[in-house]
């Protein structure tokens, strides 16, 4: 298992979920691992009874995890919206780890996602020998959902086009995939649901129909609220990736990690954190994941190129990259951040005289 | 003869409902309700057939009506329900707070003590700013607010728990540290596991269903809090308790058996635990007194919010209602006035969608291990359903469910102050009702009805009430305005402070004005009185202005103050004929004034300084604008002398100079060579540069398409520059950067392109002209789309 380089949720937090099971004494909704309840502290963290502490997932807005909670009770289908990097993926897959154990009943929406991807396809030579069959059909994730009583997940559903998009309709509001080629159909179990993610700034998403969204509850995620709040994420995300990544690096001074959040946020905001200073923001988006990733590279710098402290050296690179997306536009952007902002603050030499060696 | 203490939240539906149910079933003989006692005589009025909650007792000083105070009841205000029972079943009710009477005197008292401290102590004046904002829904009566707000709100919403039950000042000037100070219903909520003690406080008391004993747990549990944490002492507090248990005392002594009262959770077990009657008597022996008045006055939801600038209130009157009208509801006929909403503002709600958000709404609930749906979990279904996602939607059920713009009603025959009846007679009469929610008004003064109604609301707005607000209007006709109205409850305030003046609003209006101008010293403050008295069709008024007007524009040496406001009496005078107002008047006023403009101003042109001179320059374009519009012959003519004498006076500053020449240019009295005289000989080699720039800049003010079109002045101009040599140059080079930077984009570009073409205008001249009067057309469909239409304006 172990050489794995990215395990699932399920077999991350493996323990955790133990331990909600054990402590659960909420009711469970048919073919559910936990009570709702034990879902959402799975996912916003807290002390069970036994005196077991479960990690937070998702750190931010409690109601909007309960919101989500509730909707998979019912039998509308959740929509997560929100910027790219704002958790939705990961909400996603911590839900249907929570709730069926399993969050590997995905179907990554592109705009090349054909109706075969979600509701079944066919194995060519086996349908030209034998004819339809139920062994030459090749059944997709969301038709295993449905068999078994688990969340299936779409990532990018406004990526999937319109056409595509509609199949949805008949397996979200009737819970039933008809195969009329073997004249038959795959009835959905209770426990089925679908947890839909999209977001809201890339162009060209095709705009879900209105049919199709009324069968989703729709909640978005929103950037953190405050600075703690982000750099608490940073924090506990990189440290998660520590463990994943074996990285030798000393855990990342909280300091270096503020100041990141900090670079991040006066960009997104287009404005300093004082609100004294206008900033011009990038075109990317500069979202939390984001921080989190160049915190990360950063690590991997020092731990490979040097000494294995983070420092400015180590970000430099990170932040250049995740700032300019558009070469000419963004490196203005940015030249001018570093010149009004970076500049002027006495205790971010390092990180300016680091940034500037890079040009 | 037992006394039942009913210890409520003001406003809390949950708290009538128990209140109702106790005294159905007690049947109390008497009932005592926290208010002021002067107003126990118009409670007759209580259950009055037209008396329809939201409504307030408005108890003010008649010698000086901005010292007042509301006390406003909703149909699920505990009070309310205690005085209708007490109205239908026929036994006493009586307030018993502190009489306002006492209330004002002792404020008053403690706001002279602040003032004298303010004025010792330097620089105090950002402190009573900062009180001031703090305290104030409308700034003309800040202190209205301090005092009207606090009498009612004790309980109401625990951070001000504490702070605000009592009136005035000292409450406001510990609100800074409210936040810091330990809300002491949070400490019951946090030991009962609830972040907010808000929450904990409804899901307590508000909502339960079953009412057995939870005035002895509010009792008890305040009674805790009041030993645990007592509060600092302030004497006003003292001093309403102890008034509460004299009446309590006094009912006792009339032999009446079973009383009820009603009072704030907070005052509670002051009222139980009664000590010696002489320890009260002493209290409030010799207190200052003022003479008071009370009245009911229409109230509306939105002032009972928390948004409206009222210190502290329910932050959902609209939901309290909801749940007050149906207390069984579970969240469906909610839902169903939710959807019901979103499809008249054109939103498509199917039923289906009603289904799944009461669904959501219960499983929230059910997740939140709550016994029901409240508001926060329906709001989060709504969002998460109804709109996708998205906030903006919410703002309108906000404004339209939540809070609600629901206005009481008065029953006409309560006695009022005439000004009052005047204006509800006024409004009846033009069909103009009062409401919570703004409405707009397009008037068209050709007809009679809207004439009146514009005269009605240009006369409010002279007596400062400003229920209508004037809006601009696009289209070029003067006979159409744009009104919106709203209505706000201390109206009534206004209405009687300034029923002063007389008792009718023409009456009212015409004194105020009268007076305004008799007081007035600035001709220009003068002018704008006349200008909107005018429209106020108030005869005698503007008699009184304009002869104020000509008084102070003859005393008045100074040019400027006479330019500045000629633009307005000339727009008043263009307006005349539409208003049926007597214009002739001001056209009088107007020649003598110009006349007096024009001799002057030659004189006033010389020897000022650049930024004087730039100042002048902006009032001489505009005054050039309204002899334009005025046209009448006389005055044309002796402005165009006027400005011959300007243009050709060597001592005028340069660049009104070069403006007067342009203007006769432009009125064809300078012409061809003249012209070609007057420029060279303002751009001489013998003049200085700098004079010769600035000349040029009054000269080309507000065009460069003269220099386009006209291809003499042109080669003028460019063999001017082409002459100077390189010192020269550089020394104009600002000046004359300036002047073109004053051109829009297009022009400079033409021109640049000329002078590359060698004088020759390459292209035709495109129109960058942006229709600002279409665009701004369009403003309030985008605010609708944004979700500002009717929340914000």
């Amino acid at each position: 298992m172990s050489t794995v380089l990215r395990q699932h949720a399920e077999q991350l937090f493996a323990q955790e979920l133990e331990e909600l099971q054990k402590n659960d004494s909420n009711k469970k909704p048919a073919n559910w691992k936990l009570s709702p309840q034990s879902v959402v502290m799975y996912l916003t963290g807290g002390k069970l009874n036994n005196g077991f502490e479960v990690s937070p997932k998702y750190i931010g807005n409690k109601r909007l995890m309960e919101i989500a909670v509730a909707t998979l009770t019912t039998d509308r289908a959740l929509l997560l919206y929100g910027l790219p990097g704002t958790a939705k993926s990961w909400v996603s897959e911590h839900l249907a780890a929570a709730i069926s154990g399993d969050s590997t009943m995905i179907v990554q929406g592109t705009a090349g996602t054909g109706e075969e991807a979600i509701r079944y396809g066919w194995n060519y030579a086996r349908l030209l020998a034998e004819g339809p069959s139920e062994k030459a059909l090749v059944e997709t994730p969301v038709m295993r959902a449905m068999k078994d009583g688990k969340i299936a997940r779409i990532e990018e559903l406004t990526r999937i086009g319109a056409d595509v998009q509609d199949t949805l309709i008949t397996i979200l509001s009737e819970k039933t995939l008809p195969v009329p080629e073997l004249n038959t159909e795959v009835q959905a179990v209770r426990g089925f649901n679908v947890i839909a993610t999209a977001n809201n700034r890339d162009k060209g998403v095709n705009e879900l129909s209105s049919a199709l969204k009324r069968r989703f509850n729709t909640v978005i995620l929103p950037v953190p609220d405050s600075m703690e709040e982000e750099i608490d994420i940073v924090r506990r995300r990189v440290e998660s990736f520590e463990k994943v990544m074996e990285l030798p690096a000393e855990p990342p001074a909280l300091q270096e990690i503020k100041r990141i959040v900090t670079i991040f946020r006066e960009l997104r905001n287009g404005a300093s954190l004082d609100g004294k200073t206008k900033i011009k923001s990038p075109s990317g988006t500069l979202s939390t994941a984001e921080a989190i990733s160049v915190v990360n590279n950063g690590m991997a710098m020092a731990a490979y190129f040097g000494d294995g402290q983070l420092k400015a050296n180590d970000l430099a690179a990170g932040i250049l990259g995740a700032v300019v997306k558009d070469p000419v536009q963004d490196k203005i952007v940015w030249k001018e951040y570093l010149e009004t902002v970076v500049k002027p603050r006495e205790e971010w030499k390092d990180i300016y005289r680091a940034c500037r060696d890079l040009d | 003869m037992p006394v039942n203490i009913l210890g409520i939240r003001h406003h809390g539906p949950g708290s009538a409902k128990n209140v109702k149910a106790f005294l159905e079933q007690t049947r109390p003989d008497m009932v005592l309700v926290e208010g002021p006692p002067e107003a126990d005589e118009i409670l007759q009025w209580a259950n009055h057939k037209a008396l329809k909650p939201p409504v307030a007792i408005l108890c003010y000083q008649p010698d000086n009506p901005k010292h007042s105070s509301f006390y406003p009841f909703a149909e699920f205000s505990p009070e309310w329900q205690a005085i209708l029972y007490a109205r239908k079943n026929k036994i006493p009710v009586r307030f018993m707070d502190l009489p306002a009477c006492h209330q004002f005197a002792i404020e008053e008292e403690k706001r002279k003590e602040a003032e004298e401290a303010a004025a010792k102590a330097a620089g105090a004046d950002d402190h009573t700013g900062a009180k001031e904002i703090l305290n104030n829904g409308r700034s003309p009566n800040s202190d209205i607010q301090s005092n009207g707000a606090s009498p009612m709100q004790l309980g109401k919403h625990s951070r001000r728990w504490l702070h605000n039950n009592d009136a005035g000042d000292a409450a406001i000037e510990e609100d800074a540290e409210v936040s810091l100070y330990t809300d002491p219903i949070s400490h019951l909520a946090k030991a009962a596991g609830y972040a907010d003690g808000e929450k904990w406080w409804e899901h307590m008391f508000e909502h339960r269903m079953n009412d057995e004993a939870v005035f002895e747990a509010v009792m008890e549990s305040m009674k805790t809090l009041r030993e645990a944490f007592p509060r600092k002492d302030d004497r006003m507090e003292r001093l309403r308790e102890a008034h509460m248990r004299k009446t309590i005392r006094q009912a006792e002594k009339e032999m009446f058996r079973n009383i009820a009262v009603v009072c704030g959770a907070w005052h509670a077990p002051a009222l139980a635990d009664m000590p010696k009657a002489k320890e009260d008597n002493d209290l409030l022996k010799g207190l200052p007194k003022v003479k008071v008045e009370c009245t009911w006055i229409p109230w509306t939801y939105r002032r009972l919010s928390f948004y409206s600038g009222y210190g502290a209130g329910i932050a959902s009157p609209g939901w309290y209602r909801h749940i007050w009208k149906y207390p069984e509801d579970d969240g469906t006929r909610w839902m169903a006035k939710v959807a019901r909403l979103f499809r008249e503002n054109n939103m498509d709600t199917s039923v289906a969608h009603v289904v799944e958000a009461v669904r959501l709404a219960e499983s929230l609930a059910a997740l939140r291990a709550l016994p029901k749906a409240g508001l926060e979990e329906l709001n989060e279904a709504v969002l998460s359903v109804l709109c996708n996602g998205e906030n903006i939607l919410m703002s309108l059920v906000h404004d339209r469910l939540i809070v609600s713009n629901a206005i009481g009603e008065v029953p006409a025959d309560i006695p009022r102050p005439p000004l009052q009846l005047d204006i509800d007679k006024l409004q009846k009469k033009l069909r103009l009702p009062a409401s919570a929610d703004w409405k707009d008004y397009t008037l068209d003064l050709r007809k009679d009805t809207d004439l009146q109604r514009s005269v009605l609301l240009h006369r409010l707005q002279l007596l400062q009430i400003q229920w209508g607000n004037k809006q601009d209007i696009g289209g070029k006709g003067t006979f159409k305005e744009l009104w919106r109205l709203q209505w706000n409850p201390e109206f009534s305030i206004d209405i009687i402070d300034k029923g002063n003046w007389g008792n009718t609003v023409e009456e009212a209006a015409s004194k105020f004005i009268i007076d305004q101008a008799g007081n007035a010293t600035g001709l220009r403050h003068v002018c704008e009185l006349l200008e909107q008295t005018l429209s106020a069709k108030l005869p005698r008024a503007v008699d009184v202005l304009i002869q104020q007007v000509n008084n102070l524009s003859a005393a008045t040496g100074d040019v400027i103050q006479l330019m500045e406001v000629i633009p307005s009496l000339v727009s008043v005078s263009r307006y005349g004929n539409v208003r049926k107002t007597d214009a002739a008047l001001v056209a009088g006023i107007l020649e003598s004034m110009i006349s007096r403009i024009c001799v002057s101003l030659p004189a006033a042109c010389t020897s000022v300084n650049e930024d004087a001179a730039a100042q002048l320059l902006e009032l001489f374009y505009k005054m050039n604008d309204a002899v334009n519009v005025l046209q009448i012959q006389d005055i044309l003519a002796e402005w165009q002398q006027t400005l011959h004498a300007i243009s050709g006076n060597a001592q005028a500053a340069p660049v009104l100079a070069g403006y007067a020449t342009r203007l006769l240019s432009d009125y064809k009295i300078l012409e061809g060579d003249a012209l070609l005289r007057a420029f060279y000989f303002a751009m001489s080699p013998a003049v200085s540069p700098a004079v010769a720039a600035s000349w040029l800049e009054g000269f080309l003010k507000g065009s460069g398409t003269l220099l386009l079109v006209d291809n003499d002045l042109w080669a003028v101009i460019n063999n001017w520059v082409q002459h100077l040599d390189d010192e020269n140059f550089m020394h104009v080079l600002p000046l004359l950067r300036r002047t073109f930077s004053n051109f829009t984009a297009a022009e400079r570009r033409k021109i640049g392109e000329k002078a590359k073409g060698g004088g020759v205008l390459v292209s035709r001249k495109e129109t960058t002209a942006f229709d600002e009067k279409r665009a701004a057309q369009s403003i309030p469909v985008i605010m609708e789309l944004f979700g500002y239409g009717r929340a914000n304006i």
